[in-house]
């Protein structure tokens, strides 16, 4: 690409300028990405992480797990059906705690589960829970961040219900809270004082076909079966905080698009009588058009480049104090969709390009 | 024998159509030889750069045919007749128009790369060419730095770059005084003898037509050739 890195190279500001402007935009798109993402896994990773693909969630519950309510009833309903073998009930329980022999008040969510099952979390420090110790729980390791220790013992406010911190977990939280963990006899603590029910669960996770999920859905009355995207958005909150990042990054890919087409259109039109010469010369018209694209292309390579730089160092400082979380694929998604919209910003710039005729270069005095 | 280096035969054109057409050139004939140097004068207006656009394969003759060597012009397509002009023709037009982010050197080169040469060949050639037209020390420098007379050597060293068999040159002298301009054509009138091959000029600078060997002129649209140059 003879010409245009040459042209690069010759009109060093004008190109600098126009790279800067990409940085700026490409680093608050990665930036507001992020900080998307860090959101919707501070607000509901233990439901992101679950491996499970479906919930089960008490009918008209607006898909929301803390207003679903499932009785053993039919959790061993569940467990009969052809289709619920690998079910796995959950409790969830938003409450306020203590520690122990402190005022201190935190917020946190209960999980009840199966240890033995799919839905036992990933432990970084400590020993996994069995099935029957009602006395220990393992805690979110944002926890340990705030003070707490393998060992430290937590008081449920509403029931009086002590737990001693066994293991911490990674990447489990609900609703901006931390999530404990705890087994099912460890569930019976909490529940109000002289419920005649049984235990009662909140949601049952299972993974199946879709067919399967139909007959299941058919055939026991008095639940709904959502994916585990739709239970993303039953979580409070949380559609709202999504749908206004993602607003705004959209915005950006459209700014980003008009900024560069408005840019290098400018840069075309000043360039008519050069074109014309060229294409006189014998420069075909798929010459230069490679030229244009891959002077855009390269300028939003480097662009892009050092904008993700500029990301990681930033998350790098904030690190802890504002939720953010950025995967290599995200950033690779958003890198592919800057590219597709700087190319299609310069799909105007193209149009002049091989509408122009070698005629423009005769009789000129330019 | 001397090899026809562009011929033109009852050439024709007309812009728009029905009533309100204007006929530009009206049925043109003419031979050029290898080792000629034509001047085509005439009034503006006269049609003299819809000559020289016909003539460089840009713009196609309403009626006539146009041989180019032994290529039928006229019967090329759009993208054929992009690579005669590559390979057979070269421009000087006003003003030198030259790419400005190019160094002197990278002009010539780009024409070696548009006709798709590699390696330290096009580069050799380069060089000579440049150090022919004694801008050897100016290898390195952007046209903004280069003088009008400077810029319109580059144009010719551009020109015969890929040594095509005819040269067009479109008032190269517009932007020049008189004594830089002699120089340049006299240069052109060098090569083309020097190489055999042929070129043409329009021009309305009478004091360079003693440097060529056929005056042809243009008046509304038809052409007439003086038999001798008119030595001022």
């Amino acid at each position: 690409m003879f010409l245009a890195l040459r042209e690069l190279q010759h009109a060093k500001l004008r190109y600098l300028l126009i790279g800067f402007i990409m940085v700026l935009i490409s680093w608050l798109v990665l930036f507001v990405t992020g900080l998307a993402q860090g959101l919707s896994s501070d607000n509901a990773s233990s439901i992101q992480n679950m491996k499970a693909d479906y919930l089960i969630l008490q009918e008209e519950s607006d898909h929301r797990i803390n207003r679903s309510i499932l009785t053993d009833e039919i959790w061993r309903e569940i467990q009969r059906h052809p289709a619920g073998d690998h079910a796995s009930p959950l409790g969830v329980h938003m409450n306020t705690l203590t520690k122990e022999s402190s005022t201190a008040k935190f917020d946190a969510a209960f999980f009840a589960i199966d240890m033995a099952s799919m839905m036992a979390p990933k432990v970084v420090e400590g020993t996994m829970i069995n099935n029957t110790d009602a006395e220990h729980v393992m805690a979110d390791r944002s926890l340990k961040d705030d003070g707490y220790r393998l060992g430290d013992r937590i008081v449920d406010q509403a029931t009086g219900a002590a737990f001693t911190i066994a293991a911490f977990t990674e990447g489990q939280s609900f609703s901006h809270a931390p999530v404990i963990h705890l087994n099912f006899e460890g569930w019976k603590a909490l529940q109000p004082s002289g419920s005649q029910q049984g235990t009662i669960y909140n949601a049952v996770a299972l993974n199946g076909s879709p067919e399967q999920m139909d007959a299941l859905a058919q055939d026991i009355y008095g639940i709904e079966i959502i994916t585990k995207s739709k239970a993303l958005q039953g979580i409070p909150g949380f559609q709202e905080e999504q749908g206004s990042l993602v607003m705004m990054i959209v915005f950006l890919f459209v700014i980003a698009a008009f900024v560069l087409a408005v840019f290098f259109y400018v840069i075309t039109i000043q360039k008519m009588n050069q074109f014309g010469v060229l294409k006189a010369i014998g420069a075909g018209t798929g010459y230069l058009v490679r030229n244009l694209i891959f002077q855009v292309l390269t300028l939003t390579v480097v662009s892009l480049a050092i904008s993700i730089g500029l990301t990681y160092g930033v998350s790098l400082l904030i690190a802890g104090v504002v939720p953010f979380s950025l995967t290599p694929s995200v950033v690779l998604l958003c890198s592919l969709l800057f590219l597709a919209v700087s190319l299609m910003g310069s799909l105007l710039s193209l149009y002049r390009v091989i509408k122009i005729d070698a005629i423009e270069a005769i009789g000129r005095a330019a | 024998m001397k090899q026809s280096k562009l011929m033109l035969d009852q050439v024709s054109k007309e812009f728009g159509d029905g009533d309100t057409s204007v006929k530009v050139l009206d049925r043109i004939s003419l031979d050029i030889k290898s080792g000629e140097f034509v001047a085509v004068v005439g009034p503006s207006g006269s049609g003299k750069s819809t000559f020289l656009s016909i003539a460089g394969a840009l713009l196609s003759p309403t009626q006539g045919r146009i041989w180019m060597g032994d290529h039928e012009v006229t019967k090329l397509s759009a993208k054929k007749m992009n690579q005669l002009r590559l390979s057979h023709i070269g421009f000087v037009f006003q003003s030198s128009n030259l790419i400005p982010y190019l160094t002197v050197r990278d002009q010539l080169l780009l024409i070696a790369k548009l006709a798709g040469q590699q390696g330290q060949e096009p580069k050799q050639r380069a060089d000579h060419l440049l150090e022919r037209l004694g801008l050897s020390h100016r290898k390195n420098h952007y046209p903004e730095s280069l003088s009008g007379g400077e810029r319109q050597r580059v144009a010719i060293a551009r020109a015969w770059m890929n040594d095509p068999e005819l040269i067009l040159a479109d008032e190269p002298t517009a932007s020049l005084d008189s004594e830089r301009g002699r120089t340049v054509v006299q240069m052109l009138a060098d090569e083309v003898k020097l190489r055999q091959k042929a070129a043409v000029m329009v021009t309305h600078d009478k004091r360079m037509l003693d440097l060529c060997d056929r005056i042809v002129y243009i008046e509304d649209g038809k052409l007439s050739e003086q038999p001798q140059p008119i030595l001022l």
